[in-house]
Parts: C-alpha cells; sequence; structure tokens
C-alpha cells in the first residue's frame, strides 16, 4: 500500500525525473528490439531468397548402367520431395542449318529430351521466346549461332549415328543453363565450367527416339527434383536439412545416382551472409544499445542526489532499509515495465517502416524471446540505475553525505582500470589482434563449401571490443587528467566564456570532473558509434555500387555469349551515341589452364581504364596503372588469379601454356603466354579465377578478333543510354544491353547481399538521436543535477553572462571534448570494422566513404542540442532560483 | 543624512493557489534607511526568510510593492549593494571556502587577488581562516556558517541579510560572530537586517522587529540605530 502511495507520490512529484527514466528505458529496449527484428527479417529474408531463386533443388545423375525409372521412383518417395521429372541429356557433334541459301554449322553441343509438363513443373529453367512451347526448340545463342529461325531446318551430328533433321518449332532461352549442365559429382576444375553455346531441346520421346541407339558415354539422365522448401528460417539450419536429405537419397539409390545440390549450393551462400548479418548486428547494432543503455542509467541516476535526500529522510522518519530498498523497486519496476512496454510497440511500429515486419523473430518462439530480451533489458538498466545504488545507499548514507558528492569525489582513489591502465592493455592487445588479423589476411566467418559447420573467428571480434572498450575508458581517463592537472590551462582556455570568472570555473570543472568526464566519455561514445556507423554503412553502399559496376563491367555493357562475337565496328558505333564518354571492345574467351577451364578477357589495357573504372583493389599490390602499364608493354602478357598463381607456383616471367580454343578448326590448342601480375578483380569476370592478356595476342594466336563485350562509360542517365545501344544493335544480334543502375537494384537485393537499408536507416536515425540526446540531455541533466548551485551563484549576484561562463564552458569541455575524441575514435571503429567484416564487401574498399552530409548534420543537431540545453538551463537558473532557494 | 534603502508598501507573498494557498508575508509595510540595524525576530514560519529573500530581491511580492530608492533597481541589487546570508549554510560545493568567500568580489568585477585579499580578511574575522583550502562538505555546521556569512561582507554590499547567522553555533561563538557582524557593519557603514530567534543576538541590535502569521507587528515605520 505504501508502495502505491509513493508511486503515485513520485508521478506527482517527480514527473519529470519518472518521465525521463521511463524514456531513456524505452529508447534502449526500442533500439534492442528492432536490431531483433533487423536480425530475424535479414535471416529470414535470406532463406527465402535462397529458396525462391532456385529453379531445380536437386539434379540427380543416374550413373551408368542405374535404371533411371527405379531412380526416379526412389527420388519420388524420398521424404520432402514434391514433384521429379527425369530430363535426358545427349552429345551433338554440331548443329548446322541452311537458310537463304548458307549454310551455317556450329561446335559440339547438346540435345536435351524434356518430359511433358517440364516448363510447368520447373518455370525457372526455360523461357520461351518465339514460336511453339513445345517440340523442337532451339536455344537463343544457338539460333543466332545459326541464323536460324522457326520453321528452318536444323540438323543435329550424332556421334556414331547418321546426323538428324528436325524443323524448329520454337526459339527459347535456358536462363538457367549453368547449373542445368553442371558436371554433377566431377571434381573441381576437372569439366567445362561454362554451359554449352549450342542446345536443342526435343520431347522426350523424339530424343528417346533419336538417341536410343546412341553410343556409350554421349547420352546420361537426370531427375530433376523439386522439394516442399518446408525449412527453417535460419539459413544454416535449412542447409544442413538439405545436406542431410540428399545424402538420405544418395544412400538409397544405393550408388545409382549422384545429387547436384543446387538449394544446398544457395544456401551455403545464406548461411555465411546470416552470421555476416550476426556480426553487424554486434558490430553496428550493439554499440548502439549499450550507449542507449548508459543514456537511460544517466537519466535515471541524474535523480540520485534528490532520491537520496528522500531516503535520508525516509530513514529519519523511521523506515528501515529493506523497506526504503523496496519503495526504490517500486520506482523502478514503473519505470522498467512501462518504459519496455512503450519501446516495444515504438519497435513494433519502427520494424514495420524500416524492416516491413513487427515481428522481433523468424519463429514465435524467436519473437518471444527478443521480446523478453528487450524488455528484461529494460527492467535490468531500471533495477541497477535506481534500486542497487538505493540499496548501496543504505548501507552508507547519512543526510548530511546526501548533501555533496564533491569532496567524495576528489577523495575517492582513482579507479581500478585507471590504476592498472586497463585503457591502455585493451588498446594494446586490441591493435595486437587486429594487426594478427590484418596480417595473416583472415575471414571472419568461414563457410567451407558443403561443409555444414561454419567457422567463426570470434577470438578476432576481440578486436573492435577491446577497442571500444579502451576507448572509452581512455577517454574518461584524459578528460579526467586535462581537468586535474590542466586546471591553468582550461582557465586559460575558458577565458573568452568566462571573462575574470575564469579561475573559478576552472576550479569548479576540475572538483566535477568525475560528471564532465562522464558525460564527455558518453559524448564521445555516441560520436564514435554515429561516425563509424555512417562511415560503415556509406563505405558499404559505395562498395555496393562498385560491386555493381564489375558485375555489369560499366556502366553499360553489351555482351553476347555467341563465339562469332558482336557485329563488327560495334564498338565504333556505339562511341557515336549520345551520352557515351568511351566504349571499349574487349574478348571474352574460355581457356585451359592445366584441366582448369578459366574465363580469358582480352583487351587493350592502355585504353581500357577510360570505359570502366580499373581500381587500384582489382590488382595485387593495389596498384592498377602500373599493373596494366605492364601488361601493355608485353605482348604475350597474361593477369592471373592468386589462386592461380598459388596452384601453379608462378613466378613474374614464367611462361603460362594455356589452351584456347582456334577459330580455324574449333579445337584447343597451347599458346604461350608471359605471367606478370595478379589480378583480383576485373570488370564482368567471375568471383573466383580468370584470365586477362592482351586482346591483340589472343586475336592473333587463335585467329578470331571477334568481340563478345562492349564496356560503356557514359556522361548521360546509363539507363537512357542503355535503350539507344539496344536500339543501335537492333534484336537480331543476340547481344544483351544491360545499366549499372539496373544492375545495383538486382545487386542489393541478390543472395549474396546483406540488405543494410533497413538497418542503415534505423542506426543512422537513432545515432543522431543518440548523439542529441547524449549532447544535450547529458547537459542538460549534469547542469540539472547542479540547480542549487546556479541558484546559489545567481543569489551572489551572478549575471545571465557570468552563469553563462559556467555552463558554456562545461558545454565545450564536454561537447569539445567528446567530438574530437570520439571522432577519432570513430573514424578507427570504422577502419577496423570494415577491415574486419572484409567478407561484407566485395570488392573489398580501398579507403573508407565518409557521409560529410551526415556528419556535418549530426554535427549541427549536436551543437543545437548543447545550445537549447545550455539556454534552457540558464533561463531556468534565474527564474526558478527563488524557488530553490526556498529551501535553503 | 540616512538613505532609504528599502521601503515596502502593503507587501504580501503568497504560495500555492486556491484552498492550498498560503501567505507566508501580509500586509507589510516598513522602511529600512542606511546604517539600520535591525533584528527580525518571530516564531518558526513566521515568514522571516520569506521576507528577507524577496527584499534581497530574490523573490517578488505577489502583493504590495517594494523598491530600494537608494540601491536602484532589482536587477541591479546583487553583487554589491545587498547580500544574504542564508539559514542553511550555502556554499558553493565544488568551491573552497576561500573561494567561495572571493566569488562575489569577482562578480561584481573585482580581480581575482583583490577577491583573494578580501576573502582571507574576512576568514580572519570569522574564524574559518584555517579552512580557507577545505572545501564547503569538509567543515562542520557553523564553520560554514560563518564562511557563509563571510562571503555575504565580501563584495561590501550596503545592505546585508542574515537568516539565522548564529543558529549552528555554540553561545560563545555565536557572541563572537554577532560582535564580528555589527564591528564590520559599522565599518564599512553596512545595513543589517538579521533574523534570529535567538534573544541574546537580538539584544545587541538596536531595532526589533517582531512578525507572526506573516505579518509585521512591532515594526517601527522607520527605524534608526
Amino acid at each position: 500500500m505504501l508502495g502505491l502511495t509513493w508511486l503515485a507520490g513520485l508521478l506527482r512529484r517527480r514527473t519529470g525525473r519518472m518521465a525521463g527514466e521511463t524514456v531513456g528505458i524505452a529508447v534502449a529496449v526500442l533500439l534492442l528490439a528492432s536490431l531483433g527484428t533487423f536480425f530475424a527479417a535479414s535471416r529470414a529474408s535470406m532463406t527465402a531468397q535462397a529458396v525462391g531463386s532456385v529453379p531445380v533443388d536437386w539434379q540427380v545423375q543416374i550413373r551408368p548402367g542405374a535404371d533411371p525409372a527405379k531412380a526416379a521412383a526412389v527420388a519420388a518417395a524420398a521424404p520432402g520431395v514434391s514433384a521429379t521429372l527425369p530430363v535426358s541429356y545427349a552429345d551433338t557433334t554440331g548443329l548446322s542449318s541452311r537458310t537463304a541459301g548458307t549454310v551455317r554449322t556450329t561446335g559440339a553441343g547438346k540435345v536435351l529430351g524434356l518430359p511433358p509438363g517440364f516448363a510447368a513443373t520447373f518455370p525457372g529453367e526455360i523461357r520461351f521466346l518465339v514460336g511453339a512451347h513445345d517440340g523442337v526448340l532451339l536455344a537463343q545463342q544457338t539460333a543466332a549461332n545459326l541464323g536460324a529461325g522457326v520453321g528452318d531446318a536444323v540438323t543435329i551430328g550424332r556421334p556414331g549415328q547418321s546426323a538428324l533433321t528436325l524443323r524448329i518449332d520454337g526459339i527459347v532461352d535456358l536462363p538457367s543453363a549453368d547449373p542445368m549442365f553442371q558436371s554433377i559429382g566431377a571434381a573441381p576444375g576437372s569439366a567445362a565450367a561454362a554451359p554449352p553455346d549450342n542446345v536443342v531441346i526435343l520431347p522426350a520421346a523424339t530424343w528417346d527416339r533419336a538417341f536410343s541407339n546412341a553410343a556409350a558415354g554421349t547420352t546420361s539422365t537426370q531427375i530433376y527434383t523439386q522439394l516442399s522448401h518446408d525449412l527453417p528460417a535460419d539459413p544454416s539450419a535449412a542447409f544442413s536439412q538439405v545436406i542431410g536429405g540428399a545424402k538420405n537419397l544418395e544412400a538409397s539409390l544405393a550408388g545409382g545416382g549422384l545429387v547436384g545440390n543446387n538449394l544446398a549450393a544457395r544456401l551455403d551462400g545464406a548461411r555465411a551472409d546470416a552470421i555476416y548479418a550476426q556480426m553487424l548486428f554486434l558490430f553496428l547494432g550493439l554499440p548502439g544499445v549499450i550507449i542507449a543503455a548508459l543514456l537511460a542509467g544517466v537519466i535515471a541516476s541524474s535523480g540520485r542526489d534528490r532520491r537520496r535526500r528522500e531516503q535520508s529522510l525516509l530513514r529519519l522518519r523511521g523506515a528501515d532499509p529493506r523497506r526504503i530498498v523496496r519503495l526504490a523497486a517500486v520506482e523502478a519496476a514503473f519505470a522498467g515495465i512501462v518504459g519496455a512496454a512503450v519501446g516495444l510497440v515504438a519497435a513494433a511500429l519502427v520494424g514495420r517502416v524500416a524492416f516491413g515486419t513487427s515481428r522481433f523473430g523468424a519463429t514465435t518462439t524467436q519473437a518471444v524471446v527478443w521480446s523478453g530480451v528487450a524488455a528484461a533489458f529494460g527492467l535490468v538498466i531500471s533495477t541497477v540505475t535506481i534500486v542497487v545504488p538505493a540499496w548501496r545507499d543504505t548501507k552508507t548514507l547519512t543526510l548530511r553525505g546526501a548533501q555533496s558528492a564533491v569532496g567524495s569525489q576528489l577523495r575517492q582513489r582513482p579507479p581500478v582500470w585507471a590504476r592498472f591502465y586497463v585503457d591502455v592493455i585493451c588498446l594494446a592487445i586490441g591493435a595486437l589482434i587486429y594487426w594478427q588479423a590484418v596480417r595473416s589476411g583472415y575471414q571472419v566467418v568461414l563457410a567451407p563449401e558443403g561443409v555444414p559447420t561454419i567457422s567463426v573467428s570470434y577470438f578476432t571480434l576481440l578486436a573492435p571490443l577491446l577497442f571500444w572498450i579502451g576507448t572509452a575508458l581512455l577517454m574518461w581517463r584524459l578528460g579526467s587528467l586535462a581537468l586535474r592537472r590542466g586546471r591553468g590551462v582550461m582557465g586559460t582556455l575558458t577565458r573568452p566564456l568566462a571573462h575574470r570568472l575564469s579561475g573559478v570555473v576552472a576550479a569548479t570543472m576540475s572538483r566535477q570532473r568525475r560528471s564532465l568526464s562522464r558525460g564527455m566519455v558518453l559524448m564521445g561514445l555516441t560520436a564514435s558509434f554515429a561516425i563509424s556507423v555512417a562511415i560503415f554503412n556509406t563505405t558499404y553502399a559505395s562498395q555496393s555500387r562498385v560491386d555493381a559496376r564489375l558485375t555489369n563491367g560499366a556502366d553499360v555493357t553489351v555482351t553476347t555469349a555467341a563465339a562469332a562475337g558482336l557485329p563488327g565496328g560495334t564498338a565504333d558505333a556505339v562511341r557515336g551515341l549520345p551520352g557515351v564518354a568511351a566504349a571499349e571492345p574487349m574478348q571474352h574467351r574460355y581457356a585451359y589452364v592445366g584441366n582448369d577451364l578459366q574465363d580469358l578477357y582480352g583487351v587493350d589495357a592502355a585504353t581500357i581504364g577510360q570505359a570502366t573504372s580499373m581500381s587500384n583493389a582489382f590488382f595485387a599490390g593495389g596498384n592498377a596503372a602500373q599493373t596494366l602499364g605492364t601488361l601493355s608493354s608485353t605482348p604475350n602478357g597474361l593477369l592471373v588469379s592468386e589462386e592461380t598463381v598459388h596452384d601453379f607456383q608462378l613466378q613474374p616471367g614464367d611462361t603460362v601454356r594455356l589452351r584456347l580454343q582456334f577459330a580455324s578448326d574449333h579445337a584447343y590448342h597451347v599458346v604461350p603466354f608471359t605471367y606478370v601480375g595478379v589480378a583480383r578483380e576485373f570488370p564482368t569476370a567471375p568471383h573466383d579465377s580468370f584470365l586477362v592478356a592482351n586482346a591483340r595476342y589472343v586475336a592473333q594466336a587463335t585467329g578470331s578478333s571477334a568481340v563478345q563485350t562492349v564496356l560503356i562509360r557514359t556522361v548521360a542517365a546509363p539507363p537512357a543510354v542503355a535503350a539507344s545501344v539496344r536500339r543501335l544493335i537492333g534484336p537480331a544480334s543476340g547481344a544483351t544491353v544491360n545499366d549499372i543502375e539496373t544492375q545495383q537494384t538486382i545487386t542489393l537485393s541478390a543472395l549474396t547481399d546483406i540488405d543494410l537499408a533497413g538497418l542503415t536507416r534505423l542506426e543512422l536515425v537513432f545515432a543522431l538521436a543518440l548523439a542529441v540526446a547524449a549532447s544535450g540531455l547529458v547537459l542538460a541533466l549534469g547542469l540539472v543535477e547542479r540547480r542549487r548551485t546556479f541558484a546559489i551563484t545567481t543569489a551572489l549576484g551572478a549575471k545571465r553572462r557570468q552563469l553563462g561562463g559556467f555552463v558554456w564552458s562545461e558545454a565545450a569541455f564536454v561537447a569539445l571534448g567528446g567530438l574530437v575524441l570520439g571522432g577519432l575514435g570513430g573514424w578507427w571503429l570504422a577502419q577496423v570494422i570494415v577491415k574486419i567484416l572484409t567478407g561484407v564487401f566485395d570488392p573489398p574498399p580501398e579507403h573508407l566513404s565518409v557521409p560529410w552530409a551526415y556528419l556535418g548534420a549530426l554535427l549541427v543537431a549536436t551543437i543545437l542540442a548543447i545550445l537549447l540545453a545550455g539556454a534552457g538551463m540558464l533561463r531556468s537558473a534565474r527564474t526558478s532560483a527563488a524557488a530553490v532557494l526556498r529551501d535553503l | 543624512m540616512r538613505e532609504p534603502l528599502v521601503r515596502a508598501d502593503g507587501l504580501g507573498r503568497s504560495f500555492g493557489n486556491g484552498e492550498g494557498r498560503v501567505a507566508a508575508v501580509t500586509d507589510v509595510t516598513f522602511s529600512v534607511n542606511s546604517g539600520d540595524r535591525i533584528a527580525l525576530v518571530g516564531p518558526s514560519g513566521s515568514g522571516k526568510s520569506t521576507l528577507l529573500q524577496v527584499v534581497a530581491g530574490l523573490d517578488r511580492p505577489t502583493s504590495g510593492s517594494i523598491g530600494w530608492p537608494a540601491l536602484g533597481p532589482r536587477d541591479d541589487l546583487r553583487p554589491g549593494m545587498v547580500a544574504i546570508a542564508f539559514q542553511d549554510p550555502s556554499l558553493l560545493p565544488p568551491l573552497t571556502v576561500l573561494e567561495n568567500v572571493a566569488l562575489p568580489v569577482i562578480l561584481a568585477g573585482g580581480s581575482e587577488g583583490e577577491a583573494v585579499a578580501t576573502a582571507r580578511d574576512l576568514l580572519e574575522i570569522f574564524e574559518v581562516a584555517t579552512l580557507a583550502e577545505h572545501l564547503p562538505e569538509e567543515l562542520s555546521g557553523g564553520q560554514a556558517q560563518r564562511a557563509s556569512i563571510a562571503r555575504a561582507f565580501s563584495g561590501s554590499p550596503r545592505l546585508v541579510l542574515a537568516d539565522e547567522p548564529t543558529g549552528q553555533q555554540d553561545q560563545e561563538t555565536a557572541a563572537r560572530l554577532v560582535e564580528a557582524i555589527l564591528t564590520l557593519g559599522a565599518i564599512d557603514d553596512t545595513t543589517l537586517l538579521v533574523a534570529t530567534h535567538d534573544a541574546a543576538v537580538a539584544d545587541r541590535l538596536p531595532a526589533r522587529w517582531t512578525m507572526r502569521d506573516g505579518r509585521l507587528v512591532t515594526e517601527a515605520l522607520t527605524c534608526s540605530a
């Protein structure tokens, strides 16, 4: 009963304090719960994206000699399988077609036999372009190679049999050609990585008739299998389930088939991304939560002196310590419960706006746990900041002791961490771990392909954690040191603000060093958080543009997969289009390095940089100009991937014998190159292994100067230029035209990229809010704590300007110290986080991208908050002096 | 020629509204002239402290009027013209005793050296010189009170208002304290208005005003030393 009376009294008489405590806790809970929403949303969306983007979950390769029908039955009966269809593959020695009196032939290719209903069951596999949806279908690229259309005849060369001539019923696109023609069960690098250029699709019955007597080893069958997709939301768990299912099927087939696990391959990437999402939460979110908690603590503890006096009076009136603690617990429970409730409701709203969901978890259990943890966090803050000090005070405090804390601040020995230099030790160990990690070129998340377990280097995470702790403690040490030892300097520095009072102001600040240092550290931590988050996010966004540029190759790219390449003079024609700054042709061939088939790009090294960005990060040694210069000056020069250098133990100047397809006989022949450098990334190149050579040398060696790609730099909007390029080359060329803006949209929503947009919005807004709160609120609360001091100073005759000397000097110390130290700390933390989370970036950034506009807004908001807090306090000190003084 | 320093006419100060309204001072009319030495006596809660705060210009009356004919407008009263020593010690916690006492001089535009010299003299007079470098919380209640009174005199004000200056002193110290106050007042020609319960203190002052239930019941309209 007394508890309720006490609470009612607090709500009536201490409304500001109660509101402040509640709002502080609500903000901390809001941030934690919102991060939970991001966490859940990102994980669930990664699994959903992974599952949704796979056209065929499993391709079961039937072993020679095994019965396809029996294998299909086994696959259909496997747990979780929703559909199975057999797909037949046959080799063709080549295709030919006669159109307009000319016979065109192609190299070797594949003939597929598809059962009825295939396109409906696996809609991502075939896109119908022209003509019928069944019958004899020709792949778009093949049609371009043959110059054939619907109604024309195509002749299919059959190994060991006579050629077969059929009439073309339709032209199709094969968007998932890579997995469709993958080599299941082959050792990596031992089979062709690129899908065939020439593909004919036949109805299953026609295929059976055509290849019933095919030579051994020239045909095969795969069972295309679709799963029910009833998978766990967590990508790692989904990956394990899918891998387990595939192994189970292989065991059931008893050696009769091998599973090409396309779904697991996609989930493999997603689970690494899920861990990175976790890392992002740890690095970018948790510091914000801690700062919000610290702020809530500061708000709650700002009423501590008054609370102490109230408790002392309660004690004088006979309340025993247990009752006093119980009353404090009532206040804490109210602030904690109401704050948590408000925070959770606000988080649901923020989640809806930022992430499109109000759930705090991917599953109901997760949602309950997250909201429970967030609410408990609020209660812990209120308990730690209200109940614990009250309990401690009941053991030590007297009424007189409650009235002053200055002397106790001064008499106290430096804290244990300061005496043992924990700050310096943290920074040194953090630097050591960071240096070690960067030197060894490690990855914080290691998810080896196909292996269910993911290795996370938690030890390395200690580096930013120790930096964070060390920076906070060092800021405290420096702040205290400046105020304790630098009183003279402080007096000089505050003279412009405090004039004749500068000595007194410096003395006051020196003796208030604990609370001022606390304010400065909070300000610094918030600035550091805001700056590191903003820099990280901007760098991430900037790298996504680089990634899009890398994937697309340039602002606008024209590509064709045809061996014959783009029509001659395409690059010259494109150069004449409006909005085009430069256009550079690039060959795209395939070459064998030993048994490994790799992409080979033939360029003019001297001019390629005119059409696209050649970043230093693309090349080992970090000097794009030098590397391309070396390539240009070495006619048969070759840039290879680091993996190739490692595999073949190459030294600069070594001869590398590649096998390239010659135009004369379509066969692969050895061509000698000279290894001159390492390329890590290259426009349009795959992430793993590829080669870069001089186009002139490749053309000379292979007898073909065909160009498969034109890279275009634009001075107008890329989509507009892309449209005019499409009009220029026409649909008959078979070439595709892509622009960087469209590509960036695809990149940002692709499976392997964590969508930071929601988290970025949330964090940047919070960082700004926390910075404003930490600067304005902390300063205001610090000043409110000393309302009595200001009232007395006013009573002694201090004018507004003189009171301002005190207020603005303290504000300047907190703001300048916090912003400068926090700025340095934030920049350094951003550096560390970007390095440690290198795996999130693709490619790794060469330097940090600084969001000057945001940082400017942050600075202005912080200064405004400080000015408002200071001016408000000055006004209140003058007007409320009489009320305060009545208590004296 | 004795100037009128303070003149109040029908002055009242109340707090709160409606039924909860409390009248701390009601319809008080008086005048304080330069050189006056007045003891303001009355039971606790009779309105002495409130009246001192209104006279010091820290608080505004809710009825009637008050003026400081020879001291200037309210905003210019402090520092320099009027100083007040509060009932409870009111030294600024982050400043030493010396800095506390020197502060009014600096606020009034004096140099730091001048302020410190004045403060040391006053601490000597009020017997707290040995505590000059101590922080307020290291002082006893009596010591802090003497330092507060020293501070009230440090800006050489023309009117010093003291609220129960001997409330935390023993009898012997209280007597010396009153003596010091009167001596300083005489030297600087400082006008004194001292609220007190202590009859011994009141007896040392030539004029006595009595307050009861917010009203001034035995005051002379003008009072002479």
